[in-house]
């Protein structure tokens, strides 16, 4: 039986992204077992789809879409999505202070297991854009594509993001500057 | 656009660490860092947040059987096949399959268990013809071998009185056919050797007539109200079928 080319360019291009769809499927749903069911569905989801992706675009970025649409639909996705996250309230996390000391930095930087905490306490919204941008290492453009939020978003959630996490290293390492 | 006398925002600086400003906004942001110390300890500050950011959320490694599995939905000749998603779906599917799996069995049991009893019928036949040993009643006098069985089956059974043309009573055996004891009646139709089995069997049936062959012999199969016939022989299926129905009707109450 002769395989069409479509499903012979799927298998390339998917192959090397197991390993991410996989990991970003974890870190997302926490559960090893949901982390392959949400990448299984994924496939499927993209393998029937395919014919719509236009080649030359990035693949990636449309596949881990299709992951993240899969997520949210998924119960623990669900679940997720029900903490309502507010885009317009910019300045809630502002942080007051803009002249912190290179020390201070340093001490909240180097406590590992304070930035764990302090990430597990970020949003999940916030954790997912600071997951693309940090661990796939997707550029703005593509982390739009995959959230289907403009580019303008994407920069703010990052920024708000990494805002949160320094206002929560200072509480919990009791900063006082 | 970085301005001289204005502080780089958040978003500016995520942005300028990320890669993501344009080249001309990034040589503007790289010279008012150098004349302004709190935006080059907020960038300082960021890069090190991203450093150790990306250190605690490094990619998680999926379990080899994990990636195999994925790896072979992959494959084209897999793909057709609809992937296990939600458990919802795996268990309807399981479920399905169990009850195709069931049914198979049950098909495959009842088959089998017909298969069985044809190939030990067979195989008694077979015997019979093989070992040269006379059966333990010879006799042609169905009045002598009727009563041998006497007290040697749970059961009871009638001879022909007359027979088909060409058709003897050899003689008579007992033999067991799955664990029950049977009557093996022996016979001679033409030069042909036939062997006949009855057995008892539950009142609930219906009588029936049904034929098979294996191996080249005709088997043939009879249900009175009380026992179950079958004969077993190399003889034209007609010829035999004579034979049954005679051994039918001497079942029937007069």
């Amino acid at each position: 039986m002769r395989v069409p080319a479509s499903s012979v360019l799927f298998e390339q291009l998917a192959l090397p992204l197991l390993p991410a769809l996989y990991s970003h499927a974890f870190w997302l749903s926490r559960n090893h077992a949901e982390a392959e069911d949400i990448v299984q569905e994924t496939i499927a989801k993209a393998l029937r789809a395919f014919s719509s992706f236009q080649t030359g675009t990035n693949f990636k970025a449309w596949i881990f879409r299709i992951l993240r649409n899969t997520f949210l639909t998924s119960r623990t996705g669900i679940a997720a999505s029900r903490t309502v996250f507010l885009e317009d309230l910019a300045d809630l996390l502002e942080v007051t202070d803009t002249n912190p000391s290179p020390e201070d930095h340093l001490l909240r930087l180097n406590n590992q297991a304070a930035l764990t905490e302090a990430l597990e306490r970020l949003h999940p919204q916030l954790r997912e854009v600071l997951l693309l941008c940090e661990v796939e290492e997707l550029k703005y453009k593509e982390i739009a594509i995959v959230l289907d939020i403009p580019v303008g978003t994407v920069m703010s959630r990052i920024s708000r993001a990494r805002r949160t996490l320094y206002e929560d290293l200072r509480q919990q390492l009791g900063g006082s500057v | 656009m970085i301005q001289d006398h204005k502080h780089l925002s958040h978003d500016e600086a995520s942005a300028f660490i990320d890669g993501e400003l344009s080249a001309s906004a990034a040589l503007d942001l790289e010279q008012h860092l150098t004349t302004c110390h709190s935006c080059t300890m907020l960038i300082v500050s960021a890069m090190q947040l991203k450093a150790a950011t990306a250190r605690a959320y490094e990619r998680v490694v999926a379990p080899p059987e994990a990636l195999s599995r994925l790896a072979a939905q992959l494959r084209p000749d897999a793909a057709k096949r609809p992937a296990r998603v939600s458990f919802g779906l795996w268990a309807w599917g399981a479920l399905a399959a169990s009850v195709i799996l069931v049914a198979s069995f049950i098909g495959w049991r009842q088959t089998r268990q017909s298969n069985n009893l044809a190939a030990e019928l067979l195989d008694q036949h077979l015997a019979v013809l093989s070992s040269g040993a006379p059966p333990e009643v010879i006799s042609s006098d169905r009045h002598t071998v009727k009563p041998w069985f006497q007290g040697r089956l749970p059961f009871s059974f009638n001879l022909p009185e007359v027979l088909p043309d060409g058709t003897t009573l050899n003689g008579g055996d007992l033999t067991y056919l799955h664990g029950q004891p049977a009557a093996l009646l022996l016979f001679n139709i033409g030069k042909h050797r036939a062997s006949v089995f009855l057995i008892q069997r539950s009142r609930n049936g219906s009588a029936s007539v049904s034929s098979g062959s294996q191996s080249g012999f005709v088997i043939q199969y009879a249900k009175t109200q009380d026992l179950g016939i079958t004969a077993v022989s190399d003889v034209n299926p007609s010829d035999l079928a004579l034979l049954m129905s005679a051994l039918v009707e001497a079942q029937s109450p007069r």
